[in-house]
């Protein structure tokens, strides 16, 4: 006869495979290694194991925003000059010299002798001019797209061997910041010439530039290798290893799951993790190991409010949203002392930042105030109504941002509380890509963006870039808010630097007194380091820098 | 001979319609792979700039034309380029392939191992006591979240114990974890037929002759369970393969390995059409050669049905088949 | 079976290739424990399905961030989750979109695989044949590739994800019933139904398809616990049930991240999942022991 003993020992090996797993977060166990002071001196040579959380998905440096893409872009690739990531000043790199005249219509830029790439040709002006042409200008036939960071580019000069010049059909005073980033990495000639296709995974080994890394040893999907440059001498000064680079190789492995990410670290099976998630922060530092959190320098994590949508039309009801979401509560909640809370809807380390904390004060009671003289009133189920049309709202889910939808979770249940049904949109990629054009379909838009210059806030919310707000309407093209527009356009065109971050504070001013967003925290990217690892450091929007990395001997 | 035959021009028919299912399904999807990779907001793209890129793709060809083109291409052997990375389609399944593969294969050989190893448990008159225990053992297998599984293994095996690593492990050691967690959820099936057969052969009374011979347990029972995994083991791989190819994408995330699995998730998310074609007809091409010289050997592994009309064959696999 | 029972039915000798016939009592039995205790568990989680509220004062999707991440307690018996929100809450209001989504799985797979089986195994020649290639091509296509084009089509949720979930077993269910028909057509009673003047339809609606069902049923016994899993494996990919939905499945993909930090997120909903399959396994089970009985 069959006996409850079946039963019993199935119950009994759950509760084992139970207990094993409850014992793994028991004993986060410290790291074999002997950990070191960051002050000792470099050693050249090693390897190290760095985990990913994605695959690349090409290396054509304008379409580089992407993480993994820009990981590898920042090493292999180097840039006109060099924006410090902790001041944000610019330095010599490429480029030893630069002007540009008054109306920020002409820049001519210097280029360093004796730099070559990695196939052996001469970096030149004429290479240069090459660059900025594709990526200023795009080549839809080839699929190659424009590059964000650069405006109103019209043509490109070489003067001499050694002299460039780019001309712009209006003022473009970003364009200096746009050189140094990753978007604008210079590749050799012949690599300029590729189609799309041929950035694409699988062809990594074959994009070729001047930096202290070059690829090797692609396997699609899962990872490749960067490689030390040995003759590579043309560092910016700033940088604390002016020669090769210290590490001979870095083997980068994608690790889609967050906590193998963690686990390989602890374990010591890798010296470096990106995207360790908040929650993992505490297990990393209890263990010994380091936190890094990069800042990204530019408009902060949080949501815009799309105000053309009929319900978001009315100050009040977006006053309400502001005043009904308890900031604090969700950083310290969601997030760690990584995730500063936002004071204004750009980083307190961006360019031009000025305080708006005060419009993003939580106040519940005001909130419920601001919906009733709207005309919301509360319905039997907990949710206001107007005219029998319920007051729910879609925001939706950002998958690169980090806990996005934990922390829209809590933003839900807070606005439950003043009477705002929050739904959250999770959707595949093509269905998701259709919703967020459409303010009828999301209202909320959760997202961030990193650059470390004042045009920031315009690539976020002008119509022509990103567009969060969807002040230009999808459907008919039609602009909601001119003015809004207008402020934009100054910050990207007004030449005289001062007036610049005048044009950009206005801007911050005109999004918090219009009710326009509500920024929730300074978004960094976090790394974990095992304690044999030195030197580790990130440009100006959190992509790594292999450089002047090295590891002690073991 | 006309039977092959016949059976030939089904697996054809059935190859054509799986990819024009395919082709139509993902046309049906909202949203096309250019919107989703050039019309995502990162990409600052300005209106006029994606329509010149959507133009230069060719995404206004009718869809027939379309359809066409792309099953001339498949038959001439040309998969195309993915639409997101660009990369050629053959260059992506090369790559993959292999290693799902060998994971599949060692996985399926694994499962057939662990399921008859849990037979013999379950049956050996040593143990009658704890029989049970294994008894519970595939309910409890199928009753495991594949992903759970995985990430708990890596756990003990790999962070606690430190035994193996799972970040750039060899060629052997890298197989490890993954096989074991592939393995795991297809043994159970497996291993109820198995126990299933046992009991009824068991219970037929020749065996009791058998054993008033003086034949030991061990014989009868090696004897018994060696005949009985054959069969549906063998039926079996034609069905699972396509689940171990839908099971892989899970044991390839977790261990960060490639595969088609983690391709195919990927491609359907971003709408991939040429790379999403290419899966199903190579899926459906190992579907069909598999049941094809499942369906050719039957009566040889099995002599009993050698005798019978095929037809019989064929209802007695699906049986079996299905019995899991 | 347990070891004793096939002693007893080895021990007497009748015709050698027949497996013995158990006796009445037999077939009635004891009360199997196991089986008790399954259909007990089962019953209780259906009761969480229509009236949570009986069994936790708690809100499932009000959290109280103040609270988030406790380990379990006697106040929060399986914890509170990232948010603030009691797990146990989720897990008993979650049940109700489990269980609704594997039945729909089940239904799909059940009706139009049975449907598909059914036909096929009492048509002649051509039409089986047409029937079961278009099985093949759903065998073809991988199930997962299948199932996320499904869901895309149909938009995330619950029930979208059961629906695709249930068509990748609509092969299994039509494979099983066709052979089912097929056998009890060929038997001796249905012979005589035909031969004593039976119509067709009628003969197959009273004899063939009582005496197929049995397995179908069982099939599906098992496939409940299976689509629980599907449910579940689908979240992990990330295309599960739209939020704030409590479903187990859901619950489990995504708490997998706090493995290390929080591991009741993950482990107490797995742990009622499995008891769930087990508990259906071993009715699917129990349904095929007494259909190999009469």
């Amino acid at each position: 006869m069959p006996s409850p003993r079946r039963l019993i020992a199935g119950l009994a090996t759950a509760t084992v495979l139970a207990l094993a797993l409850a014992g793994c977060s028991a004993n986060a166990s410290t790291p074999g290694s002997g950990s070191s002071s960051e002050t000792g001196k470099p050693v050249t040579g090693g390897s190290l194991v760095y985990l990913e959380h994605q695959a690349i998905t090409g290396l054509y440096p304008p379409g580089a925003g992407f993480y993994p893409n820009g990981g590898i872009v920042n090493n292999i690739a180097d840039r006109l000059v060099y924006q410090d990531p902790k001041t944000l000043e610019f330095e010599p790199w490429i480029a030893t010299k630069w002007e540009s005249n008054a109306d920020a219509t002409e820049y001519t830029f210097t280029i360093r002798d004796g730099v070559t790439f990695s196939d052996g040709t001469p970096l030149d002006a004429a290479v240069v001019a090459k660059n900025f042409d594709l990526y200023g200008l795009g080549d839809a036939a080839r699929g190659l797209t424009v590059s964000e960071a650069i405006n109103n580019y019209q043509s490109s000069e070489v003067v001499d061997k050694n002299t460039v010049k780019f001309h712009f059909s209006a003022p473009s005073p970003g364009f200096l910041q746009a050189t140094s980033t990753i978007n604008s990495g210079l590749l050799s000639s012949k690599t300029l010439d590729l189609p799309f296709e041929k950035f694409g995974p699988g062809n990594a080994a074959n994009i070729i530039g001047s930096g202290p890394f070059t690829v090797d040893n692609e396997k699609i999907g899962t990872g490749l290798d960067l490689v030390a440059r040995k003759d590579y001498k043309w560092a910016p000064k700033s940088w604390s290893n002016q020669g090769r680079p210290y590490l001979d190789k870095i083997q980068i492995t994608v690790t889609p799951e967050a906590s193998v990410r963690v686990g390989a670290l602890l374990s010591g099976q890798a010296g470096l993790i990106r995207d360790v998630e908040a929650q993992d922060e505490k297990q990393v530092t209890d263990a010994g190991f380091q936190v890094y959190a990069a800042q990204t320098n530019g408009v902060n994590n949080g949501l815009s409010l799309r105000f053309r949508n009929e319900k978001l039309s009315d100050i009040r009801v977006r006053q309400a949203l502001i005043a009904g979401i308890d900031r604090e509560e969700l950083v310290k909640t969601i997030y760690t002392k990584n995730y500063p809370l936002a004071t204004s809807v750009l980083s307190k380390t961006a360019l031009g930042y000025v305080d708006t904390k005060d419009a993003f004060a939580y106040d519940p009671k005001k909130a419920a105030t601001l919906l009733d003289e709207a005309g919301w009133k509360l319905g039997s189920n907990g949710i206001r109504e107007k005219d029998g049309q319920p007051l729910t709202l879609v925001v939706n889910e950002a998958a690169p941002q980090p806990r996005s939808f934990d922390a829209l979770t809590l933003v839900s249940q807070q606005l439950k509380k003043i009477g705002v049904d929050l739904q959250i949109l999770k959707a595949d990629a093509g269905t998701y890509a259709k919703a967020i054009q459409d303010a009828n379909q999301v209202q909320i838009y959760h997202s961030m963006v990193g650059r470390a210059d004042l045009d920031v806030i315009k690539s976020q919310f002008y119509s022509k870039n990103r567009n969060t707000l969807l002040n230009r309407d999808n459907a008919d093209q039609s602009i909601g808010d001119p003015k809004l527009e207008e402020l934009l356009q100054a910050v990207a065109s007004t030449a005289d630097p001062k007036a610049r971050i005048e044009a950009s504070q206005t801007v911050q001013k005109y999004l918090a007194d219009q009710a326009y967003v509500i920024p929730f925290f300074e978004e960094p990217q976090v790394f974990a380091t095992a304690n044999f690892v030195h030197g580790f450091s990130s440009e100006s929007v959190g992509r790594p820098s292999f450089d002047a990395v090295w590891v002690d001997k073991q | 001979m006309k039977y092959v035959l016949g059976r030939l021009g089904q697996a054809a028919a059935v190859l054509l319609a799986a990819f024009t299912v395919a082709f139509v399904l993902l046309q049906a999807m909202p949203g096309d792979a250019l919107m989703i990779k050039f019309e995502n907001p990162e990409l600052g793209l300005s209106p006029d700039q994606i329509a010149a890129l959507r133009v230069a793709y060719g995404a206004d060809t009718p869809l027939p034309i379309q359809y066409v083109h792309s099953l001339l291409g498949f038959l001439g052997g040309d998969f195309g380029y993915s639409i997101q990375s660009g990369t050629p389609v053959k260059q992506l399944l090369a790559e993959v392939v292999p290693g799902t593969l060998l994971l599949a294969s060692l996985g399926f050989v694994a499962a057939v191992l662990l399921a008859v190893g849990i037979t013999i448990l379950a049956n050996l008159p040593g143990l009658r006591r704890i029989a049970d225990v294994f008894r519970a053992l595939p309910s409890l297998f199928v009753a495991v979240p594949v992903f759970w599984l995985g990430i708990v293994l890596i756990q003990v095996f790999s962070f606690q114990l430190r035994l193996i690593p799972v970040v750039n492990p060899g060629p052997v050691e890298g197989l490890i974890l993954p096989v074991l967690t592939l393995a795991v959820p297809i043994s159970a099936p497996l291993a109820q037929i198995l126990i299933r057969s046992v009991d009824d052969v068991l219970g037929y009374p020749f065996v009791a002759v058998v054993r008033a011979r003086g034949a030991g347990p061990w014989w009868i029972l090696s004897k018994n369970v060696a005949r009985n995994a054959v069969l549906p083991a063998f039926t079996m791989a034609g069905v699972l393969f396509g689940e171990l190819i839908g099971g892989a994408v899970v044991t390839e995330t977790v261990f960060g390995r490639a595969g088609v699995g983690r391709l195919t998730e990927q491609a359907v998310s971003q709408q991939d059409t040429p790379i999403l074609l290419a899966v199903v007809l190579l899926s459906a091409t190992v579907f069909v050669v598999i049941n094809l010289v499942v369906d050719l050997l039957y009566p040889v592994l099995d002599p009993r049905l050698g005798a019978r009309k095929r037809g019989i064959a064929r209802i007695s696999r699906e049986r079996k088949v299905v019995a899991v | 079976m347990s070891v004793n029972e096939r002693e007893t039915r080895a021990s007497s000798l009748p015709d050698p290739f027949v497996p013995i016939r158990r006796s009445l009592r037999e077939r009635i039995g004891r009360p199997k424990v196991s089986v008790v205790l399954s259909v007990v568990w089962l019953l209780i989680v259906i009761a969480w399905a229509i009236i949570p509220q009986a069994f936790t004062p708690l809100d499932p999707i009000a959290g109280n961030a103040a609270q988030a991440q406790q380990p379990p307690s006697l106040e929060h018996l399986f914890g509170t989750d990232a948010t603030g929100r009691d797990m146990f809450t989720r897990v008993v209001y979650g049940s109700i979109n489990s269980l609704s989504g594997a039945l729909i799985a089940v239904s799909v797979g059940f009706v139009i695989g049975t449907a598909i089986g059914v036909i096929a195994g009492s048509s002649r020649r051509i039409l089986d044949d047409i029937l079961m290639r278009i099985v093949d091509v759903f065998l073809a296509i991988p199930s997962l590739l299948l199932s996320l084009s499904i869901i895309i089509l149909l938009g995330f949720g619950t029930a979208q994800a059961a629906i695709a979930v249930g068509f990748t077993s609509v092969a299994a269910f039509a494979r099983l019933s066709r052979s089912e028909v097929v056998r009890v057509r060929g038997s001796d009673y249905v012979e005589a139904a035909f031969a004593s003047g039976g119509r067709f339809p009628v003969v197959l609606w009273r004899h063939v398809l009582p005496n197929s069902l049995t397995a179908v049923l069982a099939l599906a016994a098992l496939q409940f616990g299976t689509a629980v899993l599907s449910i579940s494996t689908l979240g992990f990919l990330g295309y599960g049930a739209p939020p704030p939905t409590p479903e187990w499945g859901l619950m489990i993909a995504e708490g997998r991240n706090y493995i290390a930090t929080a591991w009741w997120l993950t482990t107490l909903p797995g742990a009622v999942v499995v008891l769930v399959v087990l508990a259906a396994n071993r009715v699917s089970a129990a349904i095929a022991a007494k259909g190999r009985i009469s």
